[in-house]
Formats: structure tokens, C-alpha cells, sequence
């Protein structure tokens, strides 16, 4: 599957109380980019990351992404769309403490079609050992670190061949050195893959790695820069 | 169609009611599951709140585990006491209570039975149709042990073959049942009454004399194999020796010290109840119909049984709708708990939903948790009713020395099946309202 750009067209999301969190009235991000989401708590990019992956649905406006419009699709659909083409990566890792890395890193085999299931296996072994993970697959994960952990959240968000990476503040509970060395396999790896890269985060060393910076304020885009 | 289902044999039925009872629930298994595999993720959440799944297993074994129980216990008493009164075919007493003179021809209670006289004893014999006719007199203990008088016949058809020595064949000659705490050739002193405390003997062999029938002993000759019934713990002894005892002409002309039938009518002093045993059994019917009249009562105890049962079939019904009731409000307690839990593992939940999972998916891993939950209990469950009935059943077969043995059968089966499969259709709550809940906040908790 060839990596999908995005296309935002007057996106507005509301609180339940009416007030506006988001208003977007054009975002184009090419395939294979890489974007930090910047601003202050509360501007918006986390709202704008959970847009762009389906996890909220706007109260007008498109997302949409190469020619699917994730914002018109049912949740199911939705979850499929980020199931097949989205990896999701979070700030706090949400593994499931009581399985090894690899079950881990291979956790959407249990709900993706059977014929993939091997695949993804597969995948979630490859990108543990590309991330230097490899020998402790068949570890517990809460024998980990937490730059240990989030690797594994990397490497599954990669097990599914995802043509887009979204991580929402992938290094905020990570030490600097293990900040540095995330942001820089994040990178690397979505280059690799030719995906899409599209981070939130505080980190300047994260954002600095990023071809493109996007800064919020108040639920607009104030600042958008390259290079 | 009612003709067709009363055509297949009890096995054939118990099937397939055990598959109708298990359908709703391994329908709604196979729905929610097909082509997921959410048991490793399941397994991850059962081992996170371990001490808790064990709480609410622990549950529904508990209730499940009562409820069988009950069942196969109250079965194994009516079965055990059926059985302890098949060898009776047909008592007769003078004129009163069946179900007293059950009790007490049968099961050897003390009562109070007024007496058949010698002519009347003698009439009965003498019918048409009568293979044996023995006299059934009791009144006299050892050491709590009802000392019961009869014939060398009767002991011959409750027992068969003795297990050890010979039957009597002399008047202070006695045979024990299987499980009374006398040895061959022990002399035993029977006294007055059937209560343990209300009489004073003298111990087995050779012991101290303190009253009750001074100086009459009896000695064991021979031991009946196990019955199942109280005359496991009787001793039989000729009916003369208990005429005597009491002072009593003994059926027979004085110095005629033979034992058993004829008995001369003037000389017998009667006898509390008279076991029938007919040559056929359809001769049963007429000797019943014979001697049903004004100066006597003839009775089945077999039927006597069936009465006492069907007057308890409506609290066997109650029982049985309160063992599903308890069961049922304990799964609900349980998924209630469940759905508490949800809340617990809402963001794992939210985590596969963010992930791509679908709903179906997510629902499939909160049903399977409760599924795996009530199917551990009831598993255990089974096997704890199995283990309740047998300590219930060595605890009345003490008490009552009528052998209960509760065996789980398809009514345990079918009650747990039912249960199972009302519980696993009553668990798709708990998964619909997990689905429901709102995503992103349970991701952000």
C-alpha cells in the first residue's frame, strides 16, 4: 500500500459544552513527511492527532487521507483504516504487563483476519530486534525500562506495516538519553519504511529531528515551518 | 410430538435435554467468538486481578456446588430409603398409622404398635398364596442396637447367605447385623426399650450384669451381610426368646423348645406386625385386599414410601427452583462485580479499540472473561456438589443407618448446564456496556 497524504479541510471540534478545541481550516501533510505537532497543554495537538487517527470525530470538516475520508466512516471502519494503515504510539507505553514483548509487539494479531496473524508475528519480531529488543522477546514486560517499554510500543505500532506513524509525546516520560535515541529510531524508522511521521511533543530535540514543525495555540495552527 | 419424545429411551431424552439446555449458551459462545482469538489477552486480564477472579470463582462454585448438591443428596435419600424397604413386600399390623408401622417394621423406630394376635398371626399364615409369614417383634435393645424377634425365613430373605457363622437355631441364639459391634460368640443381655441412655446391660462377653433382662443372654452365632438399612445395626433373635424374655408363653407347647413356625395360635401372645412374603408376587395384591379389614391393616411399604415422596415432590420443586434462584443471583452479584471490573480494565480496552480492534472484538474479550470465570465456577462447582453429597450422605447414613449414596446424575448435570447457559447469555451485558464506553477518556485514565 502506497503511503496516503493527508488532507484536512475546515476542521472544527467542539467540547460537549460548545466551545471550539480545534479549527483547521487547511492542513496538507505529503507522504512520507515528518511533522511535529507543537504547543502549549491545552492548543489542540493532542486533539488534532486523535482527528488524524480517527479516535475523535470532528463536528465538521474533512480528514482525509489519500482518498479516504476517516471523519465520514463508521467506528468499525475507522478502526479498521487505523488498524491497516495507522501505528499509534502513546506517551505512557499501555502494554499489557502480564504478557512477554513479543505478544506485545504482536498484540493486533489477535483481532486482525487470520491470514495476517503470521505476518504480524513475524513483523513484531523483526522490529523488536531492529529496535535491539530481539533476545528478550519472551520477557515479561514489566521486567522492562521505560525506554525498554516504549520501544515495544514502537515495535508495535510497527507489526502492522503502518504506512502513517502517530505518536502522541513518544519521549515525555523517557530520560533525555533514551529521549534522543527513541526520537532518533522513530525517525529512522519511518524513513526506512517511507511512512508518514507525525509526532506531538514538548521535546525540541525530538521536534528538531521532524523535515516540518507545526505550532498550536488555542485550537488554531499559529506557526508552520520547515527545515 | 409428546408421543414421540415419551418413545426414546432416558438416555436418548437426558441428551438431548442436556443439548437444549447447553444451545442458548454455546450459541451465543460461538456468535461472539467466531474467528477471534482472544484468549491470551483474556488470560493476561484473568492474571491481573487474580485474587478477585478467585473471589468471584469461588462464588459461583459455592452456589453451584449447594445446588447440586441438595439435589443428588435428596435423590440418594429417596433412593436409600426406597431401597432399605424393598425387601418388605407387605405388612401386617393391627389397625393405625402405616407410615408409623413403616417406621417402625422398616426402620426399626421405636413406637408403640398395638399387637396381631396368635389367631390372627395363624389366619395370615395359613392364606392362600403366603410363602413365609414372620412375626416382626420389637421392643428390646443392646447398647442402642433394636433386638428384633422373627424367624430363621425372615433373616434368610433380608440378608441371603450370612456374611459369618450360622443363623439361630436355639432360643438365646442370636444373629447381628453387619455392622453391630459384637463378635461371634459374644453373649449379649438385651434390655427393656429402644432409646441407648433408657437401658442398663450387661457388656458383651462375660461383662458386669446392671439390669434390664437379669440373666438372659443371648449368643451371636451369625452376622448378615450390609443391607443398606437399619438392620445393618439390628440383632435378630428367634421371636420365642422374646416372648419369654418377657415372660411369655413362646408360641409353642410347653416343652417344645423348637424355634420358628407353626405357632399355636392359643400360645402365641402376639406380635407387633407380620412381613408377608407371597409365593408370586401377584399373590401380594390379594393377601393385601385379604387382610385390609376392620381388626387389621395390610399395606406396601413400597407405596407408603411413594405417598411420603410425592407429599415432598413439591418441596423438591421448590428446592430445586431455589438451588437455580441462588445460583442465578450469584451470577448476577458476579457480573454486577463484572461490570465494576470493566471499569478496571477500561483502558486496555480502549487501548485495543485505539489500536484497530474491532468492537466485536473488544466485546469478545470482556464475554470470554466472564465466560471463563462462570465456566471455572461451575466446573468446580460439579465437583464440589459431588463432594458435598457424599459427606452429607456418610453424615445420614450415620444418623440413619439407611445406606444414602448420592451419585450426581442428569439432574445435576442439566441444572448445571441450564445455569451455564443463562449465565453465558446474561454475561453479554457486562461486554455490550464495556464497548459503550466512551474511548478517549478510558485511554486518557
Amino acid at each position: 500500500m502506497a503511503t496516503p497524504a493527508l488532507t484536512v479541510t475546515d476542521l472544527v471540534v467542539t467540547s460537549r459544552e460548545g466551545r471550539v478545541l480545534l479549527a483547521v481550516p487547511q492542513l496538507r501533510v505529503e507522504p512520507g513527511q515528518t511533522l511535529a505537532l507543537r504547543g502549549a497543554s491545552g492548543a489542540g495537538k493532542s486533539t488534532l492527532l486523535h482527528v488524524l487517527s480517527g479516535l475523535v470525530r470532528p463536528v465538521a470538516g474533512q480528514v482525509i487521507w489519500g482518498d479516504t475520508d476517516i471523519a465520514a466512516l463508521s467506528e468499525d471502519t475507522r478502526a479498521q483504516f487505523r488498524r491497516e494503515t495507522l501505528g499509534l504510539i502513546f506517551q505512557d507505553s499501555h502494554l499489557f504487563e502480564e504478557l512477554s514483548a513479543i505478544a506485545n509487539a504482536a498484540l493486533a494479531q489477535a483481532f486482525s483476519p487470520r491470514t495476517a496473524r503470521a505476518g504480524i508475528r513475524d513483523q513484531a519480531q523483526h522490529w523488536l530486534e531492529n529496535l535491539g529488543l530481539g533476545a528478550a522477546g519472551a520477557r515479561v514486560v514489566d521486567s522492562f525500562s521505560g525506554g525498554e517499554r516504549q520501544r515495544i510500543a514502537v515495535a508495535r505500532a510497527m507489526a502492522t506495516g503502518p504506512r502513517v506513524i502517530l505518536a502522541d509525546e513518544p519521549t515525555a516520560a523517557l530520560d533525555r538519553p533514551r529521549a534522543d535515541a527513541l526520537g532518533a529510531d522513530l525517525v529512522r524508522l519511518a524513513a526506512d519504511q517511507g511512512c508518514t511521521l507525525i509526532t506531538v511533543t514538548h521535546d525540541e530535540g525530538l521536534a528538531a529531528r521532524m523535515a516540518r514543525r507545526i505550532t498550536l495555540a488555542d485550537g488554531r495552527i499559529v506557526e508552520d515551518s520547515h527545515g | 410430538m409428546a408421543e414421540l419424545w415419551l418413545a426414546l429411551s432416558p438416555l436418548a431424552q437426558d441428551v438431548i435435554t442436556l443439548l437444549a439446555l447447553v444451545a442458548p449458551g454455546l450459541m451465543v459462545g460461538v456468535w461472539v467468538l467466531r474467528a477471534l482469538q482472544p484468549g491470551a489477552l483474556v488470560g493476561a486480564l484473568l492474571w491481573r486481578f487474580f485474587w478477585m477472579n478467585l473471589m468471584f470463582v469461588c462464588l459461583i462454585t459455592l452456589s453451584v456446588g449447594l445446588g447440586v448438591g441438595l439435589l443428588a443428596q435428596e435423590r440418594g435419600l429417596r433412593q436409600g430409603s426406597a431401597r432399605a424397604a424393598e425387601k418388605f413386600d407387605l405388612i401386617v399390623a393391627a389397625p393405625g398409622s402405616e407410615v408409623t408401622a413403616v417406621l417402625a417394621a422398616v426402620y426399626l423406630q421405636p413406637s408403640d404398635l398395638a399387637l396381631i394376635t396368635g389367631a390372627q398371626y395363624a389366619e395370615i399364615a395359613a392364606a392362600k398364596g403366603v410363602a413365609f409369614a414372620a412375626p416382626i417383634a420389637f421392643g428390646d435393645s443392646y447398647q442402642g442396637a433394636p433386638v428384633v424377634g422373627t424367624t430363621a425365613a425372615f433373616v434368610a430373605h433380608l440378608a441371603g447367605a450370612l456374611a459369618e457363622g450360622r443363623v439361630f437355631e436355639a432360643h438365646e441364639e442370636a444373629v447381628v447385623g453387619a455392622f453391630v459391634p459384637v463378635a461371634i460368640g459374644d453373649h449379649i443381655e438385651p434390655a427393656h426399650g429402644m432409646a441407648e441412655g433408657a437401658e442398663a446391660e450387661g457388656e458383651g462377653n462375660g461383662g458386669e450384669d446392671h439390669g434390664g433382662h437379669e440373666g438372659f443372654h443371648y449368643t451371636v452365632t451369625g452376622r448378615m451381610p450390609p443391607t443398606g438399612s437399619p438392620w445393618d445395626r439390628a440383632i435378630l433373635v428367634p421371636v420365642e426368646a422374646v416372648w419369654e424374655v418377657h415372660g411369655l408363653s413362646n408360641g409353642h407347647a410347653p416343652g417344645d423348645d423348637r424355634i420358628g413356625p407353626p405357632f399355636a395360635a392359643d400360645l402365641m401372645p402376639g406380635t407387633p406386625a407380620v412381613l408377608v412374603h407371597a409365593s408370586e408376587l401377584a399373590a401380594n395384591y390379594a393377601l393385601k385386599s385379604q387382610f385390609t379389614r376392620g381388626d387389621l391393616m395390610a399395606f406396601f411399604p413400597g407405596t407408603v414410601l411413594a405417598q411420603l415422596h410425592g407429599l415432598m415432590r413439591d418441596v423438591r420443586a421448590a428446592m430445586s427452583v431455589m438451588a437455580v434462584l441462588t445460583q442465578v443471583l450469584v451470577t448476577v452479584s458476579v457480573l454486577i462485580g463484572l461490570m465494576i471490573l470493566v471499569r478496571l480494565i477500561a483502558r486496555s480496552l480502549a487501548l485495543l479499540r485505539a489500536l484497530g480492534a474491532p468492537l466485536r472484538f473488544v466485546f469478545a474479550v470482556v464475554w470470554s472473561y466472564s465466560a471463563a470465570l462462570i465456566l471455572t465456577g461451575a466446573v468446580l462447582g460439579l465437583g464440589a456438589g459431588w463432594i458435598a453429597a457424599r459427606v452429607i450422605s456418610a453424615f445420614v447414613t450415620a444418623q440413619t443407618d439407611v445406606l444414602v449414596t448420592a451419585v450426581l446424575s442428569w439432574p445435576e448435570v442439566h441444572l448445571v448446564a441450564g445455569f451455564v447457559s443463562l449465565t453465558l447469555v446474561l454475561a453479554l451485558v457486562p461486554a455490550w456496556l464495556a464497548v459503550r464506553r466512551p474511548l478517549l477518556t478510558d485511554l486518557r485514565a
